[in-house]
């Protein structure tokens, strides 16, 4: 075991890698929420055709390997546009898109189509009796669903959310297959110099459960706090 | 002042409500009593729009709508003037019940907010629970939790407020409170048409009591007539065998 090549290179080079990690995994995650969040609505409110294509859209995803999905986009798509331009004689230079694009794009594709089943199934958990209840006293949909459904279903939801966002974080793991240098790129750049993939892979380990136990007290700590109407001690 | 004509409900091939006509008087109590599957919760429903009829009208003061074709603001209008208490509380979970008393004023009212939380807490006070404003529903009993729902209920001033068989879902000893509470409102004048088995109540309480099997009104009367001297066989029966169980 190369000790050294574990506190000299290895902590340091995957230090550098945590933003990167980091940002692909925030920024998939932002464009995923609200993408699930709709998609859930528009399953929920089984609206005629969208419905549809989401569910099989959602199956594509769900049932297939991400590492597939990532040769496809990354490796797939830049050709098949490449035949394009000079099919067609475009200007444009089909292998110039940044790989953060097509991160993002699979990526946040993937989250959706797991938080779209999330919030679907969350929006049913709530009890028919809620939304009986809001039309009731007066509100119209739009309100029943602001005050009463939504929050409601985003409690039941914060678990599933943070379970994704952490097997996301996981996933993101796999960039460095599109030359982007996170935890596990950098780190394999590193060992393939000396060839310490034991000790370099130990760190991307380590690193990965530091941060992914931090995250997960972290999300405990904030379901807590949001759940703090259901089971409270009676007064 | 308010009446329902011809009410008619199926659901699929089960003919649930076959043409019910009644009205009643501002202060009236009416209780609705009749076994099971008889359609008597359908009808509140059917009042509120939480079903739609197939037919039939329906008048709250100077409000007149067609329980079918009856539009979203002529439903909204009618919600605005009754209101609706539920067998099981609905209660909206995730607010406390101040909140829950409120919202319907804020929100589907646009009444300020100082303004609402004092009607509200007058409202809970009302119904003895002036120490619980901030407590949510799963802190609180089943009757405290009926009790807030009376509370929602009587917050908007409604012309009329219909009780869906609200203390089936109660322990016996619960049963009280929220009695209690009703026929202190049924003392003060507010307009209620009560789906219930508590014969106690309609018996002490009702002004007119409705006696429906089968998806018709079989007999309707005042208390004293219907207990004490029913007309039809169909009700002698039922009630032989409810203040049988009773004793």
């Amino acid at each position: 075991m190369n000790w050294e090549f574990i506190y000299r290179v290895g902590i340091i080079e995957a230090i550098k890698g945590v933003p990167v990690s980091l940002y692909v995994t925030f920024v998939s995650l932002l464009i995923a929420l609200p993408l699930g969040f709709l998609c859930a609505i528009t399953r929920f409110r089984r609206v005629p055709v969208l419905s549809e294509l989401i569910s099989v859209a959602v199956s594509f995803l769900r049932g297939t390997p991400l590492v597939v999905q990532i040769f496809i986009v990354y490796a797939g798509f830049p050709s098949i546009l490449n035949y394009m331009v000079q099919t067609f004689n475009w200007n444009f230079d089909a292998f110039s898109i940044n790989p953060y694009v097509y991160a993002f794009f699979v990526f946040s594709l993937n989250v959706t189509a797991t938080l779209t089943e999330v919030f679907r199934s969350a929006l049913s958990a709530v009890g028919k009796d809620q939304a009986e209840a809001a039309r009731s006293v007066g509100l119209n949909a739009f309100q029943a669903n602001c005050h009463i459904i939504i929050p409601q279903a985003l409690v039941s939801a914060i678990p599933n959310i943070c379970n994704e966002f952490l097997n996301l974080f996981k996933s993101t793991s796999l960039v460095y297959m599109m030359t982007i240098q996170d935890i596990t790129g950098k780190l394999r750049i590193a060992a393939s110099a000396g060839y310490n993939y034991t000790e370099a892979y130990i760190v991307i380990f380590i690193v990965y459960f530091l941060l992914g136990f931090g995250m997960e007290k972290l999300f405990q700590r904030i379901e807590n706090n949001m759940k703090r109407y259901k089971a409270l001690p009676q007064t | 002042m308010i009446s329902v004509k011809n009410i008619q409900k199926s659901f699929g091939h089960n003919h649930v409500l076959k043409g019910i006509d009644f009205s009643l008087n501002k202060g009236d109590v009416v209780v609705i009593l009749g076994p099971s599957g008889s359609g008597k919760t359908t009808i509140l429903r059917c009042i509120n729009f939480l079903e739609r009829a197939e037919q039939g009208e329906l008048t709250i003061g100077d409000i007149h709508v067609n329980l079918k074709h009856a539009t979203s603001k002529e439903i909204h209008r009618i919600r605005k003037r009754s209101a609706f208490v539920f067998q099981n509380y609905a209660l909206f979970n995730n607010k406390t019940a101040l909140q829950n008393v409120m919202l319907s004023l804020t929100v589907a009212r646009k009444v300020p907010v100082p303004e609402a939380a004092g009607i509200a807490k007058a409202a809970l006070n009302k119904v003895g629970l002036s120490d619980k404003y901030d407590a949510y529903p799963s802190q609180l009993s089943g009757g405290q939790q009926q009790r807030v729902g009376i509370a929602r209920a009587i917050a908007i001033s409604p012309d009329v407020i219909l009780f869906d068989e609200p203390t089936s879902a109660l322990d016996p000893e619960l049963i009280g409170e929220v009695l209690g509470v009703m026929k202190q409102l049924a003392h003060e004048g507010v307009t209620m048409i009560v789906v219930t088995h508590e014969m106690s109540f309609a018996r002490d309480v009702a002004t007119n009591v409705i006696f429906m099997d089968g998806g018709v009104i079989v007999e309707q009367g005042t208390p004293q007539a219907i207990f004490d001297n029913p007309k039809e066989d169909r009700t002698k029966q039922f009630l032989k065998r409810i203040l049988l169980e009773e004793q």
